[in-house]
């Protein structure tokens, strides 16, 4: 039996083929994804080994809580307590220290002199850093340390994308403003270009002290110990030296730690992509199962034969299994195979947006050729079930009548598909609105039910939706291609329904695209009352003299700048805004549901986003604990609860306090009023000439600000669609998959047509006609599913700000067409095998 | 499409036909050097036993095999110069076909696939001659039915009103009675003989059935690729005397 089963299989090679590439790409994208991550996250760990390899111990202030290396919106600088001076000559003088040296650091931000724009990368941090001596990561490729306060030296990155070189001069903007060096020399940091696609400016130390504001006082601190010396002794020895609020930690353990922040990033990144991976992996299970069950129905006599001959039910049902094993099998291994190629192809993406991964030597870990394997065969042969059952039934007396499949209960196919339906709703409701562990598992699982019951119950609406679309065309080898459509619904569903998850999930992110920028566009409407609002290029940080500048030029009445910084409440990190409470409310209408905005005036009031204070518990009167990373736990009182977040955020607390807790001060949006009785292109003029002195920074009105908002949702959009494009192209596939068995099954009617007259053309603009249907059907579908999920999303979503929906009909009607004319694609290959058709042998054809 | 007035002229002739399939030590010759001529408005049987030819004498006067060597008419076209698409258009405007089996699409009605190939071609139906035919099958109340709720006799007949009602120049039938019982094989062919002597259809048929060549006007008989005999006015037992004659 098992022996029949192969040989059955290898008989159909080209059937094989096509059914395994369905999963291939979909464990193909699983394996890159996973490979992509591992090797970055090796990568990493050898980067920080390298980077902190000389050096035995580290002092720093502590930190309440680790931001990471790359602090939101923020520099180099992460929130802890700047070391003084004494400490510096304290630590020297301990037993077995051979050198020391320290570093300041603090956000740089590099102008590309020929754009005059930021350079910067997607939103990987711009650090600036002295220059370190000792233990010194960073090494020289061209040029010289850089001496004196008119000289830096850049990472070779920053260098190729800015075209920069050794002598150049360059306009840096830090905290005191803009500021022209000149570059004395390249370097590259533990062997890469540039730190995960930072931009890195190195000046001497005198300098960066006085840039960063750390005259006489040191970020870090680096020791070197003597020769024989236990870095775990000497770090005892130099914590035991240090005042309180500073710590001593080995070099090993320094570069764990920014291996560990980079790792949780990592892992971010991870989930997401394996979301699509699986999404990838999902509508291939639909192409499998269809496939299998066009293969079992023709082979029908075949395997009543079998049964005639004594083969048991459960024997055919083995031999499908089997064979869905096999297939799964070896689709997983040339998945895995692909997937080393699609790692490759990731990472050229993430770095055309920015994201430089590191790739020395791919990382094949155990772990992700057991979790392809197990993933791809689980899933073929999960799929494969159903006509495995179906194949069981076949009886003995089927091998001898060319009758035509019994079609199963369609009452039966109602009611599991409803309840599988309903049940999707119900469980994708649950995790959208109720306070569930793990949300997005629920909703993954909800959405997937839902796409399943949809797909079960489609084939009830497959033919009149047909002959709907069918009514377009209207001559004979597009009507004989409607019939072809019609006639075995469940085929056509089956096909379809790959076609409308991936078309679903695109309209669904569609939707809630267009409900964002719509919210957005409403709030800032009901919200922003500034004249100007200024940001620098992707929303990098500005040093807070430009508020400053702005402030007290006479054409411009308020000028209110806003921070953002990190803290934690209740153990989760959010996020914190410090505003001026004067100049606010000329800028920004805040809309207060209780208390006053006027509380934030004694400096140790928090205002809260509503949603936050539902969720949490909090009214006005109470006092909450925000936890920040460089001041720890400190007790606020709630002064009043807002209902818009778009430009506060979740915690509101005024500069002073802001000033009080966090180490870097860098706004991150500036408004700015013209003054009474002035007039706009005034304002606008003279802030052009306050920006002469701050590079990379641009002013918009509210109309260019809204535009710009819209454009970045867009690009997200963007992103995520191409992401999904893949899932689109398996269905395609899956298109072509059905087409391609359905004419070697029909082989003798097409023969029949071509003796009768039919020209090869009108035999293709038949195959044709078919496949547009269903991929049209596909689309209607999916356009169906993908409003209701978008629909439920922005509902979710209401209550953090997406309070509006928005269905952009025409982008919609565009998909629709654009499914069409990828069915016509889909169609070329199936419909050129039809119309090579020798007639003879069709007519023949036993 | 009329039948050719005037019966004396051949409606399809074939001159000097040889096919060969495959090459070398495996080659085989189907045809052998065949002549014969289709007289218009006639019933003509070609009849031998298996692998006589007759089947590829059939598919390549159809244009639906090239010869290996001679020419075929149809009318006065010599089918062999024609180029592919030629040949399609021919097989649909000119030519009639009705097979042994699979002849109907079964998505389609009765009365579509009696129409098909008028529609292929994007032509309007005669109603005037549609109705005669389908009255002449006897089955005007089942044309809105589709291929599987037909008995066998039945869909072999709707496939002859198929090869009738584009009033092609000749009609090629293969074995058309092979799948059918005695009643529907004797209401078939009497729908052909009938076809012939009332409208001038011209009919050329491959069988191995005495009775059912006996229908025909002329028998031509096959043998290993090559004419071995004619009989006109055929009865079934002076058929079974010959064939019995030519067994070797």
């Amino acid at each position: 039996m098992l022996r029949a089963t192969i040989k059955s299989l290898l008989a159909r090679k080209l059937r094989l083929l096509l059914t395994a590439l369905a999963v291939v790409l979909g464990v193909g994208f699983m394996a890159g994804t996973l490979v992509l991550t591992d090797t970055a996250t090796r990568s990493f760990d050898g980067l920080f080994g390298d980077v902190f390899s000389g050096t035995d111990v580290v002092v720093q202030g502590t930190s309440a809580f680790s931001g990471g290396p790359a602090g939101p919106g923020g520099g180099g600088a992460e929130e802890r307590e700047p070391i003084p001076q004494s400490a510096f000559d304290d630590v020297g003088a301990v037993q077995g220290v051979a050198a020391i040296d320290g570093d300041v650091s603090g956000f740089a931000q590099v102008i590309d002199p020929e754009t005059g724009d930021v350079v910067s990368t997607g939103g990987a941090p711009t650090i600036g850093n002295s220059w370190n001596e000792v233990a010194n990561p960073f090494e020289l490729r061209s040029g010289s340390a850089p001496v004196g306060s008119d000289q830096i030296a850049v990472d070779a990155g920053t260098a190729s994308l800015a075209d920069l070189a050794v002598g150049d001069t360059v306009d840096v903007v830090t905290p005191v403003g803009g500021r022209s060096f000149q570059i004395s020399g390249i370097v590259g940091i533990a062997g890469q270009d540039s730190l995960l696609g930072a931009t890195l400016v190195l000046f001497d130390l005198p300098t960066a002290q006085e840039i960063f504001d750390r005259e006489g006082q040191y970020d870090h601190l680096y020791v070197v110990g003597e020769e024989g010396v236990n870095p775990q002794v000497l770090r005892a020895a130099i914590a035991a030296a240090l005042p309180t609020g500073y710590e001593a930690i080995t070099g090993a353990a320094a570069a764990d730690e920014q291996t560990e922040a980079i790792g949780e990033a990592l892992g971010f990144l991870r989930t997401a992509l394996l979301v699509f991976a699986f999404i990838s992996v999902f509508v291939g299970a639909f192409i499998i199962f269809n496939t299998f069950n066009i293969i079992v129905t023709q082979r029908t006599r075949e395997i009543g034969l079998l049964r005639a001959l004594g083969a048991s039910r459960r024997q055919v049902l083995t031999s499908i299994v089997i064979e869905a094993v096999l297939v799964g099998l070896v689709a997983s291994i040339v998945g895995l195979g692909i997937g080393f190629l699609l790692a490759g192809a990731l990472r050229a993406l993430f770095g055309a947006i920015g994201l430089d991964l590191p790739a020395t030597g791919q990382v094949i870990a155990a772990r992700t050729v057991i979790a392809c394997l197990a993933v791809g065969t689980v899933v073929t042969v999960v799929a494969s079930l159903a006509p495995a059952r179906r194949a069981s039934r076949v009886t003995p007396v089927q091998a001898l009548r060319e009758s035509a499949a019994p079609t199963a209960s369609l009452r039966r196919r109602t009611v599991v598909g409803g309840i599988l339906t309903a049940a999707g709703t119900a469980v994708l409701l649950l995790g959208l609105f109720a306070d569930v562990p793990n949300e997005l598992a629920f909703v993954g699982i909800g959405a997937q039910f839902v796409f399943i019951g949809v797909a079960i119950l489609s084939p009830l609406v497959a033919a009149p939706l047909a002959t709907g679309i069918g009514k377009l065309f209207t001559r004979t080898p597009g009507r004989l291609g409607t019939e072809n459509a019609k006639r075995n619904p469940r085929r056509t569903a089956s096909t379809s329904s790959a076609l409308m998850v991936g078309l679903g999930l695109v309209v669904m992110v569609t939707v809630l695209a267009a409900s964002l920028k719509a919210s957005a566009s409403t709030a800032l409407d009901e919200n922003l009352r500034s004249d100007f609002i200024l940001t620098s290029t992707n929303f990098s940080p500005m040093s807070p003299r430009l508020a400053e500048a702005l402030a007290a030029d006479p054409a411009l009445g308020a000028v209110s700048g806003f921070r953002q910084g990190q803290l934690r409440v209740d153990g989760g990190v959010d996020f914190v805004s410090g505003v001026d409470p004067v100049s606010i409310v000329e800028v920004a209408n805040v809309p207060l549901r209780a208390g006053t905005l006027e509380s934030l005036g004694d400096d140790a009031t928090v205002l809260v986003f509503s949603g936050t204070a539902e969720l949490k518990g909090f009214q006005v009167g109470d006092t909450v604990r925000l936890t920040f990373a460089r001041t720890g736990p400190q007790a606020f009182t709630v002064g009043g609860i807002y209902t818009d977040n778009s430009l506060l955020g979740t915690y509101t607390i005024s500069l002073a306090a802001y000033e009080t807790n966090f180490a870097e001060q860098l706004d991150v949006i500036v408004f700015a009023d013209k003054a009474p009785g002035t007039d706009t292109a005034t304002a606008r003029a003279a802030i052009g000439d306050v920006l002469e002195g701050f590079p990379s920074i641009e002013v918009r009105n509210q109309i260019e600000f809204k535009e710009e908002q819209a454009r970045a949702i867009d690009q997200v959009l963007g992103f995520v669609i191409v992401l999904l494009l893949l899932s689109i192209v398996i269905a395609l596939f899956g298109i072509v998959n059905t087409l391609g068995l359905s004419i070697y099954e029909r082989v003798r009617e097409l023969g029949l047509l071509r003796a009768v007259g039919m020209s090869r053309r009108q035999v293709k603009r038949m195959v044709r006609v078919e496949a547009v249907i269903i991929a049209v059907i596909g689309a209607l579908l999916g356009l169906l599913v993908g409003l209701l999920l978008g629909w439920a999303l922005q509902q979710a979503m209401g209550s953090i700000g997406v309070k509006e929906i928005a269905i952009p009909v025409g982008r919609l009607a565009v998909y629709v067409v654009v499914a069409a004319l990828a069915g016509v694609l889909a169609s070329i290959w199936p419909a050129r095998r039809a119309a090579k058709l020798n007639v003879l042998e069709a007519i023949s054809y036993e | 499409m009329q039948a050719m007035a005037g019966a004396a002229a051949a409606a399809a002739r074939a001159v000097q036909l040889v096919k060969v399939f495959g090459t070398g030590d495996a080659a085989v010759e189907a045809l052998r050097g065949v002549s014969v001529e289709f007289a218009a408005r006639a019933f003509t049987a070609i009849m031998g036993p298996s692998g006589s030819g007759k089947s590829t004498l059939l598919h390549c006067m159809a244009g639906l095999d090239a010869p290996t060597s001679g020419q075929v008419f149809i009318g006065e076209v010599d089918i062999t110069r024609l180029s592919e698409r030629e040949l399609t258009k021919l097989r649909r405007d000119r030519v009639g076909f009705l097979f042994q089996a699979y002849n109907l699409i079964p998505t389609l009605t009765a009365a579509e696939n009696i129409t098909l190939p008028i529609d292929i071609a994007g032509r309007g139906v005669d109603r005037a001659w549609f109705d005669e035919v389908v009255g002449t099958i006897g089955l005007t109340d089942r044309l809105s039915h589709r291929p599987a709720e037909l008995s066998g006799g039945q869909q072999q007949r709707v496939a002859g009103a198929r090869a009738l009602v584009s009033r092609p120049e000749i009609v090629f039938a293969d074995e058309p009675t092979g799948n059918l019982d005695s009643k529907a094989s004797a209401e078939l062919l009497a729908f052909l003989q009938d076809a012939v002597k009332r409208h001038g259809q011209t009919i050329v048929m491959v069988t191995h059935d005495a009775t059912a060549a006996s229908f025909a006007d002329r028998i031509v008989f096959l043998t290993d690729g090559l004419v071995v005999d004619e009989m006109s006015d055929p009865s079934a037992e002076r058929v079974l005397d010959r064939l019995k004659s030519l067994e070797i």
